[in-house]
């Protein structure tokens, strides 16, 4: 290996005292921070790096870690070829980043320039002298023990014995075992002896017999623990949030670190006698500064303005469409409207509520994030513990309790973990053996829901009862207040109607449509849930929050606020199953006689509207013919969502690109593909943007964070992401791993995000540019995203319909170059023409997707 | 009745090819064949089994063709159909079958669509041969297939570290039962001085006649199949490769290690059981076996916190089991118990994903936290110490390194003293000689031709062990198998009479494959890229189909079924003689070695994660 390898690019910053707190800190703060999958948040899968500008953040990790955060020349410049990147579009990229003057010169070297593409990272190279100066393979030497000790010590209850002493901490339990047992997990004496002598097994000391010298012990820590980053961040996010697994376990990262150091000494020791000499004195180069700046090349230049144009020549065609929509429509007034329907913002739900608006010209639906303003804890009936619904960030003081419920969860036989003793296991084979060929005999040839299947309608009982008001202050539980008090319940509703500006011309009958999705097989269940109930389904959420607008106290407290509710008008939680397309409707009994008969009728229409969506999604699933009959395409999509062979029982957040806030009129007729968050907002209630703020701080996180992570799992599906989810292995029901030997999996997997095109998530905002810039700089950690571009941000000026793009801290008017979207007066004629992609390869699989249509009416 | 038998081989056989035939992209097409071969398969073995059952069980034997045959050998590929075939069969059919169709939108999209249905296909095939083979020699072909579509299954994944490294390590442990199996043949060879059909060993007349004299060799076969049957259904000490193997697609791990492959040391104890019968220490011995890899399995079981590996391990505890009810002559409790296990653990590895949701629900309404109550006794430090042996599975991972392959390595590295160069300027012109010899015996004196023969055995070993540690360049790798190869050869052309047409058959594969790998290396040098076999290159990245003919390449130098070079094997090792166990114990241990070096030239050059370029590389740990 070379000297210069490495060499610190800056060796100014070079700490030479090893600060161990310090050291655990950055490393936690580096670690993927994913919690147990049972719960699944999206976030930005390099939040460490959030404090830069988006492109010098993913080429410093890149430099640093290796990952792939854009896609190579050869990739872009396929998706040039088949037009995905238009050519004025990159011709104005390169403009605005390097002068008009330039233009050639770059394009010439966007297009045609050899570069050499490869990184070599700057992780791993201290701990390599290993195997180049000692030959000794020290990741093959340890990991499979150090792996199968952590997942015993994490597991959650897939092993039939529980790691004895778990209670006392990873370290505590090992020191137990050792010191009372007839055998050990050392080969060595000396190792045993360190572990035992709790003064002297400190991080300091195990390091200096392994490195030797101080000055490398960071970089060797790094090195050690991006080994398996998935194992080290999981120990990482339970030390930090001990509350995300429900089999409590005592878990700190720094037990993990002296545990795999001892490891380490152990295997060296065993395998080189005990003549060894420390890392160190074999290492000639100068420690480095891992985390040093990267100097920005040419070719990070070229990679740039490849992946601006690839998003621009996307929204562009955008905001073409938006402008063209104005143009064509003038708004029409309407007085009576049959129902509106409020839905999660999620970009799922845009086109069921585009279908329903078609079937009903006179249904009005809106979009508020899918926990509906109401947080709190819940606790099913006979759960042991509760469950979290609202956003991950926000801690509820509330605790809602089902009871009266008369349904019973059922048991699944063939799950028993008595078949793998050897006694019942026998008995086990000798019985099971055949049902369970039948088993896989029905589940291939006929589908249906069974306990093993996580189903989005199970998650709360139909027939069961709500603690939702809370009738006295002594009322509570584990520090809970059970249920809201009157006023707290108009607060949160009059907070949910202002803020989608929902005031006036209310409806017999408002919706309150949640959603979640039932998958089988699918250990990655909850990342198809609403992300909004930390990755649940929002189902109490909704029912909850009718409750609450039907209460006639609060309706009352509501008018004194200036909030009229008619009386006729009734709201009514559902939920919506986006795997299954179905939905159901809760507490229908409260129905006034009137509106329990236009509820039938409305019924109806969602269930064709349902058709429709069904029918729209099947045009990306290979083994449904989008062309058959709609009751077809419908059960095929149901059975899906209950089909064991089936890896994608929906394409979750594949493809979402864009998040628009503002009155639905601006997007209603607008064919977005479901790549849109929409959250309804009117500037006209809110003229001084006193509302915005609360609209949009959720936003970056929430839509940010799934694109974000949409975006690196895409990029890099290998490194950042959890590959394909054909061979996974669930460790220990946290997480899933490929091998019985690997490394946790972090990240999406493939058959999530094969769909997507990696374009960062643009926020678009209907009011005036200068009450936007006022309200993202309230928060620095919201207005964070957008200085540093990591989502986009565009307002639209609602006088004169412009658009201008936040750039550096500024409101810059952007005119799209996009002259002509396409029409289209058969929404199922376009549907029906999309092609379905050769392979998911980026530049077949971004032809999938349909461009923005405006649709005639 | 007869007259079927071959059909089961060659539909299996057509159904490959045909489907070998369209791009990954035709997955219809793929499906449909694939499904199809297996469909009309099961159909047509339930009527065989049927019309069996009606004619009263008859004995069902097809004398086939005959590859090679002289006046003291014959290599026929027999066919015989019989109870355990049967229940075995039809399990395996139904079985292929429902995976098939799961895996028909489980492997969607998926890059190596193809590759997988081809590869259970070839799977079916090998299997197919080995519970219809009517002798050893057939079964033996079914075996190296079953082998070899294992290493791709496990493999599946190859621009991986992980899979590759523990296909590796499962494929080399195969080497030894594969060298067994060929002892096997060789020993019964000898004891019945003809090739012995399946049938035959029903016939207790004529094991009498043969074992009477020579009661030795009921023993050494029995044991030598046991070793193979121990390696392949992963007894002990041979288990901990069962949970590695669990690297492919949920539906391969499913039908391979879940239930099919992992079961046919049973198989292969059901068919020898007439040769072992009538020993009761070695049923003993079997049972023994059994029992402490029932109790060690079970306990390791009950640790593992990951679901597939419990699986793995559960199935290997119920297959000691079998192997008790085998040795206890309990024939159809075995065969109800394989059927019962292969397709519960089927299931079990099919819905593993599930568990997550499953149990974590499960939990959420019932969990009760664990009473921590171990005790400072002598009990309760017996159990912390079984647990923690369980956790590090009885170090039977290690147990295989050191005492199996850390030895060879090190025997290897006694060898250093020789240069790299004395492979072309010794050796090569050593060779030489020796083949003038070899159609000159006359010139030599008798004395030099009785130690010559195990004199050119001992420089093959010594080659293959120097190719076995040899870490550096991949063509001088390749060119010391070939060159053992050549030795071994050479070690039995001069140990007697034998027909050139033998050595030719021999040679033919071994000379064209040899040719064929030097020129995939040189195109790689002449690319630019590295051949050094300190570390995998993933060359399949940028090179697929220069992957696909070094594999062919490697796997006929290997010995696989695909030239004639494997006839010749047989043939060659049939001449060695009964009482020359050195020489044959170098010929197995060169053969075993030469299949690990190859298989590691194949795996470090093409297999792996490729660092070139900005794609995406996994994690050495994923």
């Amino acid at each position: 290996m070379h000297q210069d390898i490495l060499e610190a690019p800056n060796p100014l910053s070079r700490h030479t005292r090893f600060d161990e707190e310090h050291v655990l800190q950055e490393l936690k703060h580096m670690l993927p921070t994913q919690t147990p999958l049972k719960d699944f948040i999206h976030h930005n899968t390099l939040h460490a790096f959030q404090s830069m500008k988006f492109y010098d953040a993913i080429f410093k990790a890149s430099k640093i870690f290796g990952y792939k955060v854009t896609f190579n020349l050869e990739e872009y410049r396929g998706l040039y070829q088949i037009g995905r990147i238009r050519e004025d579009i990159l011709d104005r990229v390169i403009a605005d980043r390097k002068g008009a003057s330039t233009v050639l010169a770059w394009k010439q070297l966007v297009l045609v320039q050899e570069y050499n593409e490869t990184v070599r990272p700057r992780i791993g190279r201290l701990r390599a002298y290993w195997k180049s100066a000692y030959h000794v393979d020290l990741d093959n030497l340890v990991q499979p023990l150090l792996f199968r000790i952590l997942g015993s010590y994490m597991d959650q209850g897939i092993a039939l014995w529980h790691f004895p002493f778990e209670d006392q901490g990873l370290l505590k339990a090992i020191r137990a075992l050792e010191s009372n047992s007839f055998t050990s997990f050392f080969k060595t004496k000396r190792v045993k002896k360190l572990l035992l002598d709790e003064n002297d097994c400190t991080l300091s000391n195990l390091l200096n017999i392994l490195v030797g010298d101080e000055a490398y012990f960071e970089q060797y820590l790094f090195d050690q623990q991006f080994c398996h980053r998935g194992w080290s961040g999981m120990a990482a996010a339970l030390e930090a949030h001990p509350e995300a697994i429900l089999y409590p376990k005592k878990i700190e990262l720094r037990d993990l670190i002296l545990l795999e150091l001892l490891l380490e000494i152990d295997a060296l020791e065993a395998d080189l006698g005990n003549g060894w000499k420390p890392l160190c004195q074999k290492v000639k180069a100068k420690p480095m500064e891992l985390f040093a700046d990267v100097k920005t090349t040419e070719l990070h230049e070229v990679y740039c303005i490849w992946q601006d144009a690839f998003e621009w020549s996307y929204y562009d065609e955008v905001l073409a469409g938006l402008q063209q929509l104005k143009n064509g429509r003038p708004e029409r007034a309407r007085t009576h409207k049959h129902f509106q329907a409020i839905f999660c913002i999620d970009e799922r739900e845009d086109s069921l509520r585009r279908h329903l608006e078609a079937m009903d010209k006179d249904c009005e639906t809106l979009g508020s994030p899918g926990f509906f303003g109401v947080e709190f804890y819940f606790q099913p009936e006979n759960g042991k513990f509760y469950e979290k619904l609202c956003p991950a960030p926000v801690t509820p003081k509330y605790l809602i309790k089902e009871y009266g419920s008369n349904s019973h969860r059922k048991h699944e036989l063939l799950y028993t973990k008595n078949s793998h003793t050897l006694l019942r296991g026998f008995l086990a084979t000798l019985s099971l053996g055949v049902l369970a060929a039948v088993r896989i005999w029905l589940n291939l040839f006929r589908p249906k829901m069974s306990p093993a299947i996580s189903n989005a309608f199970a998650h709360m009982n139909v027939d069961g009862q709500l603690t939702v008001e809370n009738k006295s202050p002594q009322d509570n539980e584990n520090g809970l207040q059970i249920g809201f008090t009157v006023e707290e319940m108009a607060t949160r509703v009059e907070g949910l109607l202002r803020g989608i500006g929902m005031v006036e011309d209310f409806a017999p009958l408002v919706y309150v449509m949640a959603h979640g999705s039932s998958s089988a097989n699918n250990p990655h269940h909850g990342a198809h849930d609403c992300g909004a109930c930390s990755g649940r389904p929002g189902s109490v959420n909704a029912r909850v929050f009718a409750m609450m607008a039907n209460h006639e106290k609060v309706r009352n407290l509501l008018i004194l606020k200036g909030l009229d509710i008619p009386a006729k008008t009734q709201f009514l939680g559902a939920l919506h199953d986006t795997a299954a397309d179905e939905i159901a409707f809760f507490d229908e009994h409260i129905l006034s006689e009137k509106n329990a008969v236009a509820h039938q009728k409305n019924k109806a229409t969602f269930e064709r509207a349902l058709d429709l969506n069904a029918q729209e999604r099947s045009r990306r699933f290979a083994s449904i013919n989008t062309q058959a009959d709609l009751s077809h395409v419908r059960e095929a999509i149901r059975l899906r969502s209950v089909s064991l062979f089936e890896p994608r029982p929906e394409l979750g957040h594949g493809t979402n690109a864009l998040c628009f806030v503002g009155h639905r009129s601006r997007t209603k007729g607008l064919f977005l593909d479901r790549r849109a968050f929409m959250n309804s907002y009117d500037y006209r209630t809110d003229p001084e943007g006193k509302l915005l703020l609360g609209v949009i701080r959720p936003l970056p996180i929430v839509c940010g964070g799934i694109n974000l992570e949409y975006y690196f799992s895409r990029q890099d599906n290998y490194k950042l992401g959890a590959g394909t989810k054909l061979p996974h292995n669930v460790m220990g029901l946290i997480g899933v791993a490929n091998s019985s030997d690997g490394d946790l999996r972090p990240g999406l997997p493939l058959q999530m995000i094969e769909v997507h095109d990696p374009v960062r998530l643009v926020i678009l905002v209907e009011h005036y540019p200068d009450v936007v810039l006022k309200t993202i700089q309230i928060q620095p950690e919201v207005y964070e995203w957008f200085i540093n571009s990591w989502v986009h941000l565009i307002a639209i000026q609602p006088d004169t319909d412009q658009f201008f793009y936040f750039k550096e801290g500024k409101f810059i008017h952007y005119v799209p170059l996009t002259q002509q979207v396409k029409s289209a007066d058969d929404m199922q004629h376009l549907i029906r023409s999309a092609q379905e992609m050769k392979t998911n390869h980026i530049v077949d699989a971004t032809q999938e997707n349909l461009s923005v249509h405006v649709i005639q009416e | 009745m007869n007259q079927f038998l071959p059909y089961f081989i060659l539909l299996p056989l057509l159904g490959l090819v045909l489907s070998a035939l369209f791009p990954n992209r035709k997955e219809k097409i793929i499906f449909g064949i694939s499904i199809t071969t297996v469909a009309l398969h099961t159909i047509g073995l339930v009527a065989l089994s049927l019309l069996w059952l009606l004619n009263d069980r008859p004995t069902v034997f097809y004398d086939g063709l005959s590859l090679y045959q002289t006046h003291d050998s014959d290599f026929s590929i027999d066919f015989y159909f019989d109870g355990i075939t049967s229940v075995y069969a039809v399990v395996a059919s139904v079985l292929t079958f429902l995976v098939m169709i799961f895996s028909r939108s489980y492997m969607h999209r998926e890059k190596g669509f193809k590759r997988f249905f081809n590869n259970v296909l070839f799977f079916y095939l090998g299997l197919s041969i080995v519970l219809f083979s009517g002798n050893f020699e057939t079964l033996f072909i079914g075996w190296e297939i079953l082998g070899v579509t294992s290493f791709f299954l496990i493999a599946f994944y190859r621009d991986r570290y992980l899979p590759v490294k523990n296909a590796l390590k499962v494929v080399s442990l195969y080497r030894v039962a594969d060298a067994a199996l060929l002892l096997g043949i060789w020993l019964c060879h000898h004891a019945f001085e003809r090739n012995i059909t399946f049938s035959e060993l029903l016939d207790p007349a004529i094991l009498n006649e043969h074992f009477t004299e020579e009661p030795i060799y009921p023993i050494l076969i029995s044991s030598i199949f046991l070793l193979a049957a121990v390696v392949k259904s992963a007894q002990f000490p041979f288990s901990s490769w069962l949970p590695r193997a669990m690297e492919g697609p949920t539906t391969s791990s499913a039908i391979f290690y879940g239930s099919l492959s992992v079961h046919i040391g049973v198989f292969l104890l059901l068919r020898t059981f007439p040769i072992w019968e009538s020993s009761e220490v070695f049923r003993a011995i079997v049972i023994a076996i059994g029992l402490i890899t029932s109790l060690l399995a079970t306990v390791t079981a009950r640790v593992q916190s990951t679901v597939k590996t419990q699986i793995a391990y559960s199935s290997i505890a119920q297959i000691g089991l079998m192997f008790i009810e085998v040795a206890l002559g309990w024939h159809t409790l075995a065969l109800i118990h394989f059927t019962g296990n292969a397709f519960l653990r089927s299931y079990q590895l099919l819905v593993s994903p599930s568990v997550l949701s499953y149990m974590i629900h499960d939990q959420f309404f019932n969990f009760i936290a664990p009473q921590h109550n171990i005790t400072n006794t002598l009990w309760g430090k017996l159990r912390l110490t079984v647990y923690m042996l369980s956790i590090k599975e009885w170090n039977l991972d290690h147990f295989m390194y050191r005492f199996l392959w850390n030895p060879l390595k090190q025997m290897g590295a006694l060898l250093a003293f020789i240069p790299v160069r004395a492979v072309t300027f010794l050796f090569v012109p050593l060779f030489l000689v020796g083949f003038y010899f070899v159609y000159n015996r006359e010139l030599l004196p008798p004395a030099a031709l009785e130690y010559l023969p195990s004199a050119m055995a001992v420089i093959g070993i010594m080659l293959a062990l120097k190719a076995f540690k040899a870490r550096g360049n991949a063509q001088l790798s390749w060119s010391l198998v070939i060159m053992n190869q050549l030795f071994s050869a050479l070690s039995i052309g001069l140990h007697e009479e034998f027909e050139h047409a033998q050595i030719l058959l021999f040679l033919s594969g071994i000379v064209v494959s040899g040719i064929v790998g030097f020129f995939c290396l040189r195109y790689l040098i002449q690319a630019g890229e590295s051949i050094s076999l300190d570390r995998y290159h993933g060359h399949s990245y940028y090179y697929p189909r220069l992957t696909f003919v070094f594999m062919l390449a490697a796997l006929s130098l290997s010995g696989f079924p695909i030239t004639p070079t494997f006839i010749g094997e047989d043939l060659l090792l049939g001449k060695i003689d009964e009482h020359q166990f050195l020489l044959l114990g170098f010929t197995a241990l060169s053969l075993i070695l030469d299949g690990l070096v190859v298989f590691r030239i194949y795996a470090r050059l093409f297999l792996g994660p490729n660092e070139k370029g900005y794609h995406e590389v996994a994690f050495r740990s994923s």
